[in-house]
């Protein structure tokens, strides 16, 4: 029976993938979950990962919309159904991409009440508005839209790809509390960010007017801002292989760097109840090198061409008119270049839970081993969230953590998040002697088809984890 | 069960199944369809004129014909070169002169040629009631290349009569709808 449940826990955790990492969130015998909550209460003395392979985590999602939205094979146009997703889509759905490679992790005890973990990891982080504005006005025109603005706010992007080395140090107090810290170096490879635009295009009927009508930009301010971008621009004939190459050459030691923190606690209340909170990432990128800035800006407005039926000689050449639009466009609507650092703000990310425990272990007989009682199920409920561009995005998990045995545990969680209602989650880890394997997965509805899902993600890893002196 | 077939069978399970996944009921071989179908609105030219236009201003002369040229460098750009399927233009003109006006528009090509025109009377009128023309012209078809060979439109305009006790204005106004296909 044992073994059937591994299988079917294993079974869906491979047909689905994860959204986010509350699965792994104080789970106590992983160190993944030190990188989420410093002040995580943990259960082993020593760990090192499998370098390149002791977490790899990727997500996509999209809210809103899916792959079979738009790509749906029926007889219906495909034309159509773009239409109807964007009217659908508004200016605050998203899509988001998101990767960590874990390149080095290892940690140790110091001393009865410290636990020291350091690592080294690679990061990529996408995440778009869907620009809603600029999209219907390239997809349907303005003809439909006479009187309404095209907010160029709504084109908001971030996405950036970097290393972070970090080293951590979780204390515990007492038997009640643990708290910890983690001091991070960023290492940008890649960035690009426009987030702060402003300005409208209109076009206003103007009865009464010279002509039909009035097409104004108004206000137009629009910053585009990149490092690691433009030595690769100016590299002509460059293959999409080449620049991949090159951003990995710098992976270890990009050209710009940053710092952040981590921080985080956890707090008995009674042997059975704990809460727990961590804040991840607060820190800034100091972009200096390598930059290039692209900045539009102002305001203007035309009713067409004026002609002024000028008296000419037959040699006489007509008035430029167009040439002199382009030059007041020119003048009122200007963009320039420039390599002006930049600091940008890292996704900030927030995690709060509390978690009950039932069923308490059995524990070793073992006096050089210092615990205090276990619980076998654990119940937990978890409000995490990450700071963006236009406000945090949230989620809640509920879940049900299980150890099935002194090696086997998995955790069985449903949640909620802006691209999804029924998030359910699985996660399992297993240990061989001191070899631990871990897989955890979100969406196990959605990873039934991935076309129809909202969201696809998956983590796993493997490492070395001691839990004896 | 072993240990190591604990770790080795689920393993193998969560691969097989990995890479069995798939997308279902979708085709992106759709993905060429897509098409861009903006309809623009875009004003064209406009004027207003009055009974000096059409007189001389060093002799004083009645000049019952006159003329400008507007390049429409838009036209030449490669999206409508390569994207533009449907155009209607509008042309509106409202006479306050006494005497009927007429317009002939006419759009040529790089090489001075006219490719088509629009040609009316524009009634006389008053004050009080101008003389109204407000016309379209749709290009679509085979007609469309007409439009995208299309690089200047000259504005003609001449009053039909004598032009004694010329008094009033004449205004125009112009736009495009622009349907493309991307």
């Amino acid at each position: 029976m044992r073994n059937k449940l591994y299988l079917i826990i294993f079974f869906f955790a491979g047909v689905c993938f994860s959204q986010n990492r509350p699965l792994l969130y104080n789970v106590d015998d992983l160190p993944q979950a030190l990188l989420q909550n410093p002040g995580t209460r943990i259960d082993f003395t020593r760990h090192i990962g499998v370098p390149f392979f002791s977490q790899f985590h990727v997500f996509a999602g999209s809210t809103g919309v899916t792959a079979y939205d738009v790509f749906a094979d029926n007889d219906t146009d495909i034309n159509d159904r773009i239409r109807r997703v964007m009217n659908d889509l508004s200016a605050g759905d998203f899509f988001s991409v998101n990767e960590q490679l874990e390149i080095l992790s290892f940690g140790w005890k110091v001393g009865q009440r410290g636990y020291f973990s350091t690592g080294i990891y690679q990061e990529l982080d996408v995440f778009a508005y869907f620009p809603k504005d600029p999209a219907v006005l390239a997809f349907e025109g303005n003809a439909d839209y006479i009187g309404e603005n095209f907010n160029f706010s709504d084109a908001n992007f971030t996405g950036e790809v970097l290393t972070v080395y970090h080293a951590g140090f979780t204390y515990k107090l007492d038997p009640q509390l643990s708290f910890g810290g983690r001091l991070k170096l960023y290492s940008g490879i890649f960035n690009a960010e426009s987030t702060q635009n402003q300005g409208v295009f209109r076009t206003d009927a103007t009865p009464g007017g010279p002509n039909f009508y009035t097409h104004a930009v108004e206000g137009l301010d629009v910053m585009v801002n990149t490092s690691g971008y433009a030595s690769l621009k100016d590299r002509e004939g460059m293959t999409v292989d080449q620049a991949m190459a090159e951003l990995l050459s710098r992976s270890f030691f990009g050209q710009n760097f940053g710092l952040g923190v981590d921080f985080g606690f956890n707090y008995r209340v009674t042997e059975q109840f704990s809460i727990n909170a961590a804040i991840q990432d607060l820190g800034l990128m100091f972009h200096q090198k390598d930059v290039e800035n692209y900045h539009y800006f102002g305001s203007y407005s035309t009713e067409g061409l004026e002609p002024l039926f000028p008296e000419l000689d037959d040699n006489e050449a007509t008035i430029p008119y167009w040439d002199i639009f382009e030059e007041e466009l020119d003048i009122n609507l200007k963009d320039e270049t420039t390599t002006s650092p930049y600091n940008t703000w890292r996704p900030l990310k927030f995690n709060a839970s509390f978690e009950i425990g039932t069923g308490k272990a059995i524990l070793p007989c073992d006096y050089l081993i210092s615990k205090k009682p276990r619980y076998m199920n654990l119940f937990g409920m978890l409000v995490s969230g990450v700071n963006r561009p236009k406000g945090p995005t949230y989620g809640v998990t509920a879940y049900w953590d299980r150890k099935v045995t002194e090696n086997f545990r998995f955790r069985l969680a449903y949640g909620v998040d802006e691209y999804s209602l029924t998030k359910l989650g699985l996660m399992a880890s297993t240990r061989l002697k001191n070899f631990n394997f871990y897989l955890a997965a979100n969406d196990i509805i959605g990873y039934t088809n991935l076309a129809k899902a909202n969201s696809a993600s998956l983590q796993f890893g493997m490492q070395f984890i001691f839990k004896y002196l | 069960m072993s240990r190591l077939k604990l770790i080795i069978v689920p393993t193998l399970i969560i691969s097989c199944l990995s890479l069995s996944s798939c997308f279902k009921d979708v085709d992106f071989g759709q993905a060429p369809d897509i098409a861009l179908e903006p309809d623009l609105q875009v004003d064209l030219a406009y004027y207003e004129l009055n009974e000096t236009d059409f007189f001389d201003s060093e002799t004083s002369l009645f000049t019952p014909l006159i003329r400008d040229t507007i390049r429409l460098e838009f036209l030449d750009d490669d999206y409508i070169q390569d994207g533009l399927m449907f155009a209607e233009f509008r042309f509106r003109h409202e006479n306050r002169f006494p005497f009927p006006v007429r317009s002939n528009i006419k759009f040529l090509n790089k090489n001075e040629r006219p490719e088509f025109n629009v040609a009316y009377v524009i009634p006389e009128g008053s004050l009080d009631s101008p003389g109204i023309i407000d016309t379209l012209k749709v290009m679509e078809g085979n007609d469309i290349r007409k439009v995208r060979r299309s690089f200047k439109m000259v504005m003609e305009l001449e009053v039909l009569g004598d032009g004694k006790d010329l008094d009033g204005n004449l205004d125009f106004s112009s736009k495009g709808l622009f349907r493309f296909e991307f």
